[in-house]
């Protein structure tokens, strides 16, 4: 066995370099990144995000959950075309939590018939599967919408979602992979947040050119980039920009300003409309942000989905000047938990939609239930 | 090296065929329990991590729930460990010590057993569960706690009613270990202990590796070195068990300061390799490894993969300090 041991290991290297794969240029696949949907006005998106199942999770009890928010939601907008799973949809989990989840999930799209697009936020590969397994995973559901070719283009689920009404592109709707975290060198002891690179950028705006340049859009990542800091000092220190919902904690740090990303600097002059992502549970703050090339973009956080990992218990006594000034702009005074989902409402062709978040609370006697437009 | 290996070097060659054929079985039960017990030690780590995370995000109400609902994964972790206690017992010198630890031993099996079935039904008429079969982490979740733990049932019963009975009258003959020093008993039961639990979630984080790890994209060699991490580790406290104690007491003294510097310079070896494949990937461990080091990534640091990653070169450390120490004496 011992004069084998060297021909065992060598025969590692073709499992690794076959598991390797062709891996093809973004710039020459623009069109495998791209999914079509029917665009009509009043088009739904519903917007779950952090559902975080884990091990600690009653899946059973989960899905209770989730099934109330996702019929609500249907109740209220009248149908529900596309879900949107903006990231850590797992957290510590493992295979059984992958196949439960798609079993329940595709129950309700056909019930409903909606698609739902899935992209990855920094928790979703922190389980015991293998993240390519995860993909196909999706990739293969019949109502799922997820693409993650084996590319040069950072992340693992960059696709967008082209929405046509008599052979045009009405609303583009990109998802992007706003990655997990990095270390900013191999002995550092912390790690930044991740964020969204530039060949991403440039990727968006490659897929965006193909369906014109007027074309309004919306994009779904999972962490916020600087411009919601940024944002939220600037209200902070008086600026009057349109804002509403909770701001609990930090948006997530990205680094220093040279990991800064240009995606949305660059995007809002492309005719984004609005960015909307998850990652801070006790965050649902929206605002539309005014860019210094004179654009503006509606940047906010998804309410968080579900009672898993943390959130934000709402205390009408609370002293957190936060805490007043979220339930004075939701109108609501009394207790409550952070936890339901958003919905987007495409108006028109003309980029205008609608924004309202749903805080929806199991209670012994009557659910809690409230709709906040924004 | 061959003189290392001689068949001399080893206690094995003083032992008759009976005492060879316990002496084989001792070593095989510790290596199914030592796997078991990395895989639920593992389990229970996730969500006991998972927990923790609630309560540095502000959340001490959802950790409570949470570990109220998987107090089972815990106690099915505490009864493969124990159970490795239970072995190592058998090590001890004193006759009757070592049949009293055993017996004790195998009484904290059977009531972590016992608690565990009466919780999991007890949970299932309060409400706690709403099945026995809720799910997560398996499909059967906490049904499977349940027949894991009747398992161990049966093992305490047996080692109760039958095993030490059997020894009080065929008394366990493979000769023991060196006992620890009084003095220093606390500071080596602490510093093992840290090593057997690392090597015991490094273990679980191999073997689960080679299946979850993606070696795609230019994630293969930093893959490989995450994977070496935890064999390194995990393979250190194996050579301390396997190897050096099962050799003769002249033969320890001999081996021990060549084995620390191989021990050293593989674990240096590793380290490096490990820090060199992070440089080229920075985004690596979030990306393809962090399904085996949730801690690291909970508190979003690199300190405890950097725990993981040293171990072996601290352990390798501390033994060739002992090694200098034997050899000046």
């Amino acid at each position: 066995m011992k004069n084998k041991l060297p021909l065992v290991l060598l025969s590692f290297i073709p499992m690794v370099l076959a598991s390797c794969g062709e891996v093809i240029k973004y710039e020459e696949h623009l069109d495998d990144y791209v999914y079509e949907m029917t665009y009509r006005d009043g088009f739904n998106i519903l917007q779950l995000t952090d559902i975080h199942w884990n091990n600690n999770s009653s899946t059973m009890a989960s899905k209770i959950y989730l099934e109330k928010v996702i019929d609500e939601a249907a109740r209220h907008a009248g149908k529900i075309d596309l879900v949107e799973l903006t990231g850590d949809l797992f957290m510590l989990a493992n295979s059984y939590h992958i196949d439960t989840f798609l079993d329940f999930i595709e129950k309700k799209a056909s019930q409903y018939d909606f698609r739902y697009a899935t992209i990855w936020g920094n928790h979703d590969h922190h389980c015991l599967y293998n993240p390519n397994l995860l993909s196909k995973r999706f990739a293969e559901a019949p109502h799922s919408i997820h693409i993650d070719p084996n590319d040069d283009l950072y992340g693992r689920s960059n696709f967008v979602i082209n929405l046509k009404s008599g052979g045009q592109t009405k609303w583009q709707i990109a998802n992007l992979d706003s990655g997990a975290s990095f270390s900013e060198t191999a002995l550092s002891p912390f790690r930044d947040y991740d964020y969204i690179r530039k060949d991403q950028t440039a990727w968006w705006l490659k897929e965006h050119e193909k369906v014109g340049d007027t074309v309004p859009g919306i994009a779904y990542y999972h962490i916020p980039q600087d411009e919601n800091r940024k944002a939220w000092e600037d209200v902070s220190e008086g600026a009057t920009y349109k804002n509403r919902f909770f701001k609990l904690e930090g948006f997530g740090d990205n680094g220093g300003e040279e990991y800064a990303s240009d995606f949305l600097d660059v995007a809002s002059q492309h005719n984004l409309k609005a960015a909307f992502m998850g990652h801070a549970h006790n965050v649902d703050w929206t605002v539309d942000y005014p860019f210094d090339n004179g654009h503006k973009v509606t940047i906010g956080l998804g309410v968080k989905t579900g009672g898993e990992l943390y959130y934000a218990h709402i205390k009408k006594d609370s002293e957190d000047p936060d805490m007043q000034k979220g339930m004075d702009s939701v109108n609501i005074h009394e207790d409550f938990d952070l936890i339901g989902a958003s919905l987007v409402s495409l108006k028109n062709e003309g980029g205008d939609f609608d924004l309202e978040h749903l805080y929806l609370n199991e209670r012994a006697n009557e659910d809690f239930i409230r709709w906040v437009t924004y | 090296m061959k003189n290392f290996l001689a068949k001399d070097s080893f206690l094995i060659s003083t032992m008759d065929q009976k005492q060879k054929g316990q002496s084989l079985f001792l070593s095989l039960a510790l290596i199914v329990f030592f796997l078991l017990s990395a895989f639920t030690f593992f389990n229970a780590f996730y969500g006991f991590v998972d927990a923790i995370g609630s309560i540095v995000s502000g959340s001490p109400d959802v950790a409570i729930k949470d570990l109220i609902r998987s107090l089972p994964l815990i106690l099915t972790a505490l009864m493969g460990i124990w159970t490795l206690l239970l072995l190592q017992a058998s090590f001890r010198n004193d006759p009757e010590r070592r049949l009293r630890s055993i017996k004790k031993d195998a009484i904290v099996i059977l009531a972590f057993a016992g608690i565990n079935i009466l919780y999991v039904l007890i949970g299932r008429f309060a409400g706690l569960y709403l099945s026995l079969v809720e799910g997560s982490p398996s499909a059967i979740y906490p049904l499977d706690s349940v027949l894991y733990s009747l398992l161990y049932v049966a093992l305490g019963v047996f080692t109760l009613l039958y095993l030490a009975k059997w020894q009080e009258k065929h008394p366990y003959l493979v000769p023991s270990r060196t006992p620890i020093v009084k003095k220093a008993r606390f500071v080596y039961c602490f510093g093992v202990g840290i090593w057997f639990l690392i090597a015991l979630y490094s273990c679980a984080a191999f073997l689960f590796g080679l299946f979850i790890i993606d070696f795609a994209h230019s994630y293969a060699f930093y893959s490989v070195c995450l994977l070496l991490v935890f064999l390194t580790a995990s393979l250190s406290l194996a050579i301390w068990e396997f190897y050096y104690n099962e050799l003769k007491e002249e033969k320890k003294k001999e081996v021990l300061l060549p084995l620390a510097i191989c021990g050293l310079a593989w674990s240096v070896l590793v380290d490096v390799l490990y820090f060199v494949s992070l440089g080229l990937n920075l985004d690596g461990p979030s990306n393809i490894g962090f399904g085996l080091l949730p801690v690291a990534f909970a508190a979003s640091v690199n300190i405890a993969t950097m725990l993981v990653v040293f171990t072996p070169a601290i352990v390798s450390l501390v033994a060739l300090i002992k090694g200098i120490l034997i050899r000046r004496k």
